[in-house]
């Protein structure tokens, strides 16, 4: 039969690779990197997390700031879980979504625990004689990412 | 501009100008989200482009893909970690293919047709 131009789909057609191969290349993939992380190839290690309703992308050695009480006192250690993403210079171990706790660990220390700069909240509406003055000061605290630690347990 | 003429002199203008300064200024504060958003998708949209993606296409296959990343954190990797942002792109091209094909079907007819070539005698 002729090839007219109904005989294909308009969309390009594409192939997927062979599964086959597929699963054979993953898995040599999986070993690579399992290989770098075990012999400490990598250089700096920066972290998605899931913290405070906030996603943070952090490093070691970083101050974050968030907006609410957390009830540790200054200087407690703290690990965080719900670590959505990790990576380094030369590899990246996305999760779906979150990543196991024995593959990452995220370790911060409570350092400040203060009131943010006074927020000034105002109402106001012409000529109904209406204005209403508040003044907000939000809790904050401060947190130092201590380390990012990843151990060698893919599969 | 901060007060311009005789706003920053004269009690009654500067009264009136302060408050209506407050105000924006709460207002904005709930509008900055929104702003931040609109600021970000753009970002990603034009990060997306440059990998031969669309904003949309890419949006939908991560999320279906089951990656929970928030669009600050991906204009924040797209800035920052450049081949992160790639595997990223390249995944939800991948997710996109899965998904055209499983669509597509085997690409045979349905049964009970039983020709298309209509022969005139």
């Amino acid at each position: 039969v002729a090839k007219t131009s109904l005989t294909s789909p308009p969309w390009p057609e594409v192939k997927l690779p062979d599964p086959v191969e597929e699963a054979k290349y993953h898995a040599e993939v999986v070993q690579k990197v399992n290989k770098m992380i075990a012999t400490g190839q990598y250089g700096r290690l920066f972290a998605v997390v899931h913290f405070a309703s906030k996603q943070w992308k952090i490093t070691s050695e970083d101050l974050i700031m968030m907006d609410n009480v957390l009830e540790a006192e200054c200087g407690d250690r703290i690990r965080m879980e719900k670590v959505l993403l990790v990576g380094a210079d030369d590899f990246t171990l996305i999760g779906r979504p979150l990543l196991g706790k024995d593959l990452v660990r995220v370790e911060a220390t409570v350092i400040e625990k203060t009131e943010s700069w006074p927020k000034i909240n105002m109402r106001f509406w012409k000529r109904h004689n209406y204005q209403k003055k508040k003044i907000i000061m939000n809790p904050q605290t401060v947190l130092r990412i201590n380390t990012i630690e990843i151990f060698p347990c893919l599969s | 501009q901060h007060f311009r003429g005789r706003k920053n002199r004269c009690y009654k203008l500067a009264v009136r100008s302060v408050r209506r300064a407050f105000v924006k200024s709460t207002k904005a504060r709930r509008e900055k989200k929104r702003f931040l958003r609109a600021l970000w998708i753009t970002r990603i949209e034009a990060a997306s482009l440059e990998h031969g993606l669309k904003y949309p296409a890419f949006i939908s296959n991560l999320i279906k893909s089951q990656v929970e990343l928030n669009r600050k954190m991906i204009a924040d990797l797209a800035i920052y970690e450049p081949k992160t942002f790639k595997s990223l792109a390249a995944l939800a091209q991948r997710r996109r293919q899965e998904g055209f094909l499983a669509a597509l079907g085997d690409g045979k007819e349905p049964e009970g047709i039983f020709s298309r070539i209509v022969h005139h005698y």
